[in-house]
């Protein structure tokens, strides 16, 4: 049976795959955001990390 | 201290003898010679290849991990000193730093059967040439490696997902002088209107895509300009960078520069203007639903850290192998503080090395298992 977790910015419930491993990124087929995978039960979800600019190499 | 024995002061050795040694780009070999040695040392089958990059590879699977560092340093020198935690010195960050956590996480994981974890130490990654990634590029030929991580600053806790494109051009104007009480402009107030026009023709084309952010814009940098008389006439060259967003194509952009140029010139009643494009390189942003970015953003959260994605302004070897590697999952990494690249005060702090090798040793971990 496959996880689920629930999207903290529209409350969506998401259903992960049965392969879903930490880190992955997931979008809220809702909200469209970005979502990644982190442990609790057996899954929760958190804001993926923003897009910061860096200049340089 | 890591599996194979290399504690805390094992590292940080590594990383200051390698930054004791000189290596401008074209002057890397024994640079490459006391890298080879260290991780023949360590586990690694390791060599100086073709072109001097040093390579040290563990296991002999066929799927690939290939960590991208490069041995060249930017020019000068920046005396090699301790204070505190803090070590100084030319290439510590840019990009020696990144490079040395390449080899000490790749010596503390023992690869599983069929994987391989290979470091490279690539030279030549400062001048346009980047010869050393060109030539693993080109080694890999039809068998390209499953990940690669690029070796560069990024911060422990960020994960490096693109760089910006390049062109060069070099404009070369020669044009009849006069006086300078007359009505004719003269050959430096030409060079600085093709300048003016170069920056209007990137600003009209940011504006039409509505690009707001540095790494989607297409940004010119005037690097030099000269003008010398010739007899009647003078001349004038300029040599101006472009960093590259995604939507400029290093194919097609010389054509549209070269048309509004062509147009400016025939304003101005210029017939001899030779414009010389150079160094291309595509943007690349990395995709972040990767098995590679996966791993950083579990690592980095299990080292208490808080992970972050950053795109850079700069080029990089990311740049040079992504368009042959379609299928690789690529991100760059590596401790360090960008913004002191080539600067006198460059250093890296111990400390954040140490994380960001904690960081590398878990991530080979998670993907290799």
């Amino acid at each position: 049976m496959s996880a689920e977790a629930e999207c903290p910015e529209c409350a969506a419930v998401i259903e992960l795959d049965d392969d879903v491993v930490e880190g992955e990124i997931v979008t809220c087929t809702e909200c469209g955001m970005e979502l990644e995978v982190v442990p609790g039960n057996p899954w929760s979800l958190t804001p993926a990390p923003e897009e910061e600019e860096d200049w340089g190499e | 201290m890591t599996p194979d024995g290399i504690d805390r002061g094992g590292a940080e050795e590594l990383l200051e003898g390698l930054v004791r040694i000189a290596s401008p780009s074209g002057h890397e070999s024994a640079a490459s010679h006391f890298l080879v040695d260290w991780m023949s040392r360590h586990g690694f089958d390791a060599q100086v290849d073709e072109v001097g990059n040093a390579v040290g590879v563990r296991g002999d699977g066929s799927r690939e991990i290939l960590l991208l560092g490069h041995i060249d340093t930017f020019q000068g020198i920046v005396p090699v000193r301790r204070e505190g935690r803090l070590l100084f010195g030319r290439g510590t960050v840019d990009a020696k730093g990144p490079l040395a956590a390449f080899a000490v996480a790749a010596a503390a994981v023992e690869p599983q059967t069929e994987w391989r974890v290979t470091v490279v130490g690539a030279v030549e990654e400062e001048a346009a040439s980047s010869r050393g990634a060109r030539h693993i590029l080109e080694s890999r030929g039809n068998d390209p490696p499953i990940v690669c991580v690029i070796g560069e600053p990024s911060r422990w806790d960020r994960i490096t997902l693109g760089y910006k494109g390049r062109l060069m051009l070099d404009a070369i104007m020669r044009v009849p002088l006069g006086h300078s009480a007359g009505n004719l402009k003269l050959p430096p107030e030409l060079g600085v209107d093709l300048w003016r026009t170069v920056t209007a023709f990137c600003e009209e084309r940011d504006a039409a895509r509505q690009a707001q952010r540095a790494f989607d814009r297409l940004m010119p940098a005037l690097q030099q300009m000269n003008s010398a008389n010739d007899d009647t006439h003078g001349v004038v060259t300029l040599t101006i960078g472009f960093r590259l967003g995604p939507r400029d194509q290093p194919e097609t952009l010389p054509g549209e520069l070269e048309a509004r140029l062509a147009e400016w010139a025939r304003r101005e009643g210029i017939t001899d203007m030779q414009l010389r494009f150079a160094g291309a390189e595509r943007t690349h942003k990395a995709p972040k639903a990767t098995p590679l970015v996966r791993a950083f953003l579990a690592s980095i959260r299990a080292a208490k850290g808080t992970p972050r994605f950053v795109l850079k302004t700069g080029t990089s070897d990311m740049n040079v192998v992504a368009p042959g590697w379609p299928a690789t999952s690529l991100a760059a990494y590596g401790p360090g503080d960008s913004s002191l690249d080539h600067t006198p005060d460059e250093h890296i702090d111990l400390a954040e090395y140490a994380r960001a090798v904690e960081v590398l040793t878990a991530v080979l971990t998670r993907l290799t298992v």
